[in-house]
């Protein structure tokens, strides 16, 4: 199975961002900010933890006559997991910030080594996990996909205590 | 089936990407306050908006767009991505957004065809 993704598929991890109350904030990289009226934005581009390798040429992958996957993301067992993770992890716990940073980045790769090990092939993973404090704020999230609607697909749970709420999300991405 | 695109179209630039998310924000939600009935259709309009500029660029990438959008509380926020998948080709970009009442995150990953 040579032709699937990379031998050694390079793990690309997001630093944390962190929304506190003061402007400084924790994430590297490039950045620029504009103001406009009474609204600040900052841009802040992913930090490459693993390293980078600029030799690196674009591989052409041969035609599979493949027409569709012929094992299909289970999103039941997915989601298991990540009620099984996220309790185990984020139960009887408080908020705190250096805790749950580490926590946040280890609830993910846990997660992400969970959904590797079912092997499915030719599906590309992309492993999304928020914790936050609960002080009576009000969120939303939501997220909107452009992908293949029959091939891809995504399982989500969430968690909530008596000081925090934990949410992750797995989308699989079929390769052509 | 030979493709004839540059090594440009085929790998996700992150400088396009966060102009675009930035320009969507600040046209759906820029100089509102938080207003709890409103934040439903604040952030399908984000995502929404992000994911039609991105489908203009017309790269062969498949995006998923991800907005959060909090009340400005004190309290903390975590959130954290990691992704399985070809470095060479695809990458993923966050932007951060406030104004004085609320947060927007808004993350996008684009994987390659």
């Amino acid at each position: 199975m040579s032709e699937l993704l990379k031998d050694k598929p390079q793990k690309r991890e997001k630093k944390t961002v962190k929304v506190p109350t003061e402007a400084s904030h924790g994430v590297r990289g490039k950045e620029t900010t504009g103001r406009t009226k009474d609204s600040m934005s900052i841009v802040s581009s992913i930090d490459e933890l693993g390293h980078h390798e600029d030799t690196r040429m674009v591989v052409t992958m041969e035609n599979t006559y493949q027409t569709g996957p012929y094992k299909r993301f289970p999103v039941g067992a997915v989601t298991d997991i990540l009620k099984d993770v996220l309790t185990n992890y984020l139960q009887e716990e408080r908020y705190e910030v250096e805790w749950s940073q580490k926590m946040t980045k280890t609830i993910c790769e846990v997660t992400r080594a969970r959904v590797k090990d079912l092997m499915i092939p030719r599906y590309k993973v992309v492993v999304l996990v928020h914790i936050g404090q609960l002080t009576g704020q009000s969120m939303q999230i939501s997220s909107r996909c452009l992908w293949d609607k029959s091939n891809d697909t995504f399982a989500t749970y969430s968690f909530k205590n008596s000081s925090l709420f934990g949410m992750a999300t797995v989308y699989g991405v079929y390769f052509e | 089936m030979d493709e004839y695109q540059t090594e440009e179209e085929t790998t996700f630039v992150v400088d396009e990407v966060s102009k675009v998310i930035k320009e969507s924000v600040e046209a759906a939600i820029g100089g509102n306050t938080y207003q709890h009935s409103r934040v439903n259709q604040w952030t399908t309009g984000v995502v929404e908006q992000c994911l039609s500029q991105l489908s203009k660029l017309g790269k062969p990438f498949k995006y998923i767009v991800t907005c959060i959008i909090m009340q400005k509380n004190g309290a903390g926020l975590q959130t954290a991505s990691t992704c399985f998948w070809d470095n060479s080709t695809d990458g993923s970009c966050a932007v951060r957004w406030e104004n004085k009442s609320m947060y927007c995150i808004v993350s996008v990953f684009g994987l390659a065809i």
